[in-house]
């Protein structure tokens, strides 16, 4: 009720076309079927979980990329070892590449501890405002476990909703033989609805949002992400069902172009937590890391709008030597240019 | 990592879906016969009648600092030092009315880290004596420059004032001491100028016409500003030092203005400061617009419970003294029964104020994940 009190898009204007059908306000399709995307999203935990609680000298790299490629039972639930599915081979040829030099990356500072980390200096360090707050950081201050976070949400999350909306796009998935209940293209659809971490009451219920489920929330102030990439989930998937082939091509299209939007709006959320903790050098870098991640996943989304020539001059704003150098301006330049390259001026300071 | 974000509106039902659809809060519920609160007037008496003069006297007090060193270095004797030491906590003093502005001019050179970064780090301002080279624009600076690192070198480089005035004439380092002295109030006395010009130039007509309540409104990021501010208060000038976050572990060097001794009366300064705010001085505040939006507090007026937790702070912090690092190790429990009085008035300021007044907390926690 409060959805249809507010919501622009979700009240069915009437079809001209034959297809008529109604658009529920939750994912509540009867036949949707997105469970191994939420498996992955909990084998993702499990490792984000393993990389935030290995700050002792512990990190445990064969153990973390054991559990990419779902190899050995490495998984504490149970039902992940036998699910035979894994997240390496869901991933984008450039996240695979680059994933294991993140896992040793991460290792080689967390493997450091007890040194701290310092300028030059791989180790684990902590806030000077809060000392619960602990980070394994490179010689050059990068928290790797935030770039391996970050690129996971590029080179997994958005890499196969982008790469299957855009197949929906073209229409080249079956959306006519029914297996185990629906077609291919309703359950490619689920399938990167789900990707997207979200409860399907979402967002009135944002309980257990997770990766870009979290993140639309957290720019949704700047950038209501929450309402465009829902609304267009719950039409496109009604449209689906409904045979309503223009209604889903246009829904697909929004949410490639809210994906990589929504890369910006979070990258110029990151600024915000940078400038948040600019005098607490080892969170500031933390936070540049997050930042940095998210900027340089851009390149695992194949329907990017944005050049390799805008591309490589954005990545060359950070720091060229090493974050412990980060100036101000430096932070500020890659703001306004993540803002120009989205459309963020306006909010570029509250996102 | 987590951005605390959350609105709460006066009307607790309509839950969170009004948060995406809701997009300006012009319409700030006020149950006031449809007429709704001039904040247009609320701006202008803040920016006329304490922002700016706030400012004013503080840029000041960072231009009679600057000379003061200056003096001092051509001079370096018991009597200039002890006039640039005067000048210094002058301009502390003054500090603690400007502090909570962190918006518009002051956000754009990051006034409030540069200013004060506190506790000042010995180690990286020796460094950058010893070396004779120190760049303003790296954040790792930041805790080598601004009040701080000016409190250590004016205070804190010897036992006493003999002591101290020989790291300035006949320490091996005296002369580049003395510039790297001089560079640090030539910048506090440069960024108090350039926020205070552009304050006078444009942002006051700026702040007072952006009316909304929305993020990046004024009265959002004063709002949000003053919590920011006034929980650094709580948090870094009396908290962690207590040691609230180290499980009772005191931690005094950490206080505010630990060399030159005056933390507690810079804490209650910066109390009475955004009190002062919230109250709009004599005219139009924070505390005129919740009586408007009739806010309530457990069955009472809101503001009579912030107007009162206020004044309870306020004693607590009365019933201290400084230097206030000592007062932490004769009297752990007081400070510490201290910041739980300033715990609760940050949530009357950050809930119920906001949720009353339909602002939304724009400003992350660094609780880390």
């Amino acid at each position: 009720m409060l959805m249809a009190s507010c919501s622009k898009n979700s009240t069915p204007s009437p079809i001209v076309d034959p297809p008529t059908y109604s658009v529920p306000t939750t994912y509540n399709f009867s036949n949707a079927n997105f469970a191994d995307a939420t498996t992955r999203l909990g084998m993702y935990t499990e490792i984000s979980n393993l990389m935030k609680n290995a700050l002792t000298g512990t990190f445990d790299a064969t153990k973390a990329k054991a559990m990419l490629t779902n190899t050995g039972a490495p998984f504490a639930t149970a039902a992940y070892n036998t699910s035979n599915i894994q997240l390496a081979d869901q991933f984008s040829s450039g996240f695979k590449a680059d994933v294991n030099n993140f896992i040793d990356s991460l290792a080689k500072a967390s493997n450091a501890y007890p040194t701290a980390a310092s300028r030059g200096v791989a180790g684990v360090g902590v806030s000077n405002a809060n000392a619960a707050t602990i980070y394994a950081e490179t010689s050059l201050g990068l928290n790797y476990a935030q770039v391996f976070n970050k690129g996971l949400m590029g080179g997994l999350v958005t890499y196969q909703i982008v790469t299957t909306m855009d197949a929906i796009a073209n229409q080249t998935i079956d959306n006519k033989t029914v297996v185990n209940g629906e077609t291919a293209m309703e359950h490619a659809w689920d399938m990167a609805f789900g990707y997207w971490g979200v409860p399907i009451d979402f967002p009135t219920n944002k309980t257990g949002a997770k990766l870009w489920g979290s993140y639309s929330t957290q720019v949704d102030a700047g950038y209501h992400a929450n309402q465009i990439l829902m609304d267009a989930f719950l039409k496109g998937r009604a449209a689906i069902s409904a045979k309503d082939n223009a209604t889903f091509v246009a829904q697909a299209k929004i949410i490639i172009t809210t994906m990589e939007r929504l890369t910006g709006a979070a990258a110029l959320q990151e600024v915000q937590e940078t400038k948040a903790a600019i005098s607490d050098p080892v969170v500031r870098n933390s936070r540049m890391s997050e930042m940095y991640g998210f900027v340089y996943s851009l390149k695992y989304n194949p329907k990017r709008v944005i050049t390799d020539a805008q591309y490589n001059a954005l990545l060359a704003l950070f720091p060229a030597k090493t974050f412990w150098d980060l100036t101000l301006d430096q932070v500020n330049a890659i703001r306004d240019a993540v803002a120009n390259q989205y459309g963020f001026n306006d909010v570029k300071d509250i996102l | 990592m987590k951005k605390i974000a959350f609105l709460v509106l006066i009307a607790a039902s309509t839950f969170t879906l009004i948060q995406s659809c809701s997009k300006s809060g012009n319409s700030t519920p006020d149950k006031n016969n449809g007429s709704s609160f001039d904040r247009g007037a609320m701006l202008t008496n803040i920016s006329t009648n304490i922002i700016l003069p706030g400012y004013t006297a503080y840029q000041a007090d960072a231009v009679t600092l600057d000379a003061a060193v200056t003096t001092f270095n051509t001079t370096p004797n018991a009597i200039n030092l002890t006039a640039a030491q005067n000048a210094f906590i002058a301009t502390y003093k003054a500090w603690q009315s400007v502090s909570m502005y962190e918006f518009g001019p002051a956000a754009a050179i990051q006034l409030q880290v540069n200013t004060n970064t506190f506790p000042a780090s010995v180690d990286v301002i020796n460094a950058n004596i010893t070396s004779g080279t120190y760049n303003p624009a790296l954040l790792s600076n930041l805790p080598a420059k601004g009040l701080p690192a000016l409190d250590y070198l004016l205070f804190g480089t010897g036992a006493d004032n003999t002591a101290i005035l020989a790291q300035y004439t006949t320490d091996s380092q005296a002369a580049h001491r003395k510039t790297y002295l001089a560079t640090l109030t030539t910048e506090v006395k440069t960024n108090a100028t350039t926020v205070l010009n552009q304050w006078t130039a444009s942002y006051k007509t700026t702040f007072a016409s952006n009316t909304g309540t929305d993020a990046g409104s004024s009265t959002s990021l004063l709002v949000n500003q003053l919590i920011y501010d006034y929980e650094n208060l709580k948090n870094y000038e009396i908290g962690v030092p207590a040691g609230v976050q180290t499980s009772g572990q005191a931690l005094p060097a950490k206080v505010q203005a630990y060399y030159s001794k005056i933390s507690l009366a810079l804490a209650k300064l910066h109390l009475q400061a955004v009190q002062n705010l919230y109250m709009g001085a004599s005219g139009q505040g924070l505390d005129d617009y919740l009586v408007f939006v009739k806010a309530q507090y457990n069955g009472g007026s809101l503001n009579d419970a912030i107007t009162a937790q206020f004044a309870t702070s306020l004693a607590k912090l009365n019933g201290l003294t400084d230097p206030l690092s000592a007062n932490i190790i004769s009297n752990q429990a007081a400070v510490t029964a201290t910041y739980t009085e300033l715990q609760k008035l940050t949530v009357l300021l950050k809930t119920d104020m906001t949720s009353s007044l339909g602002i939304l907390i724009t400003f992350g926690d660094n609780d880390g994940d």
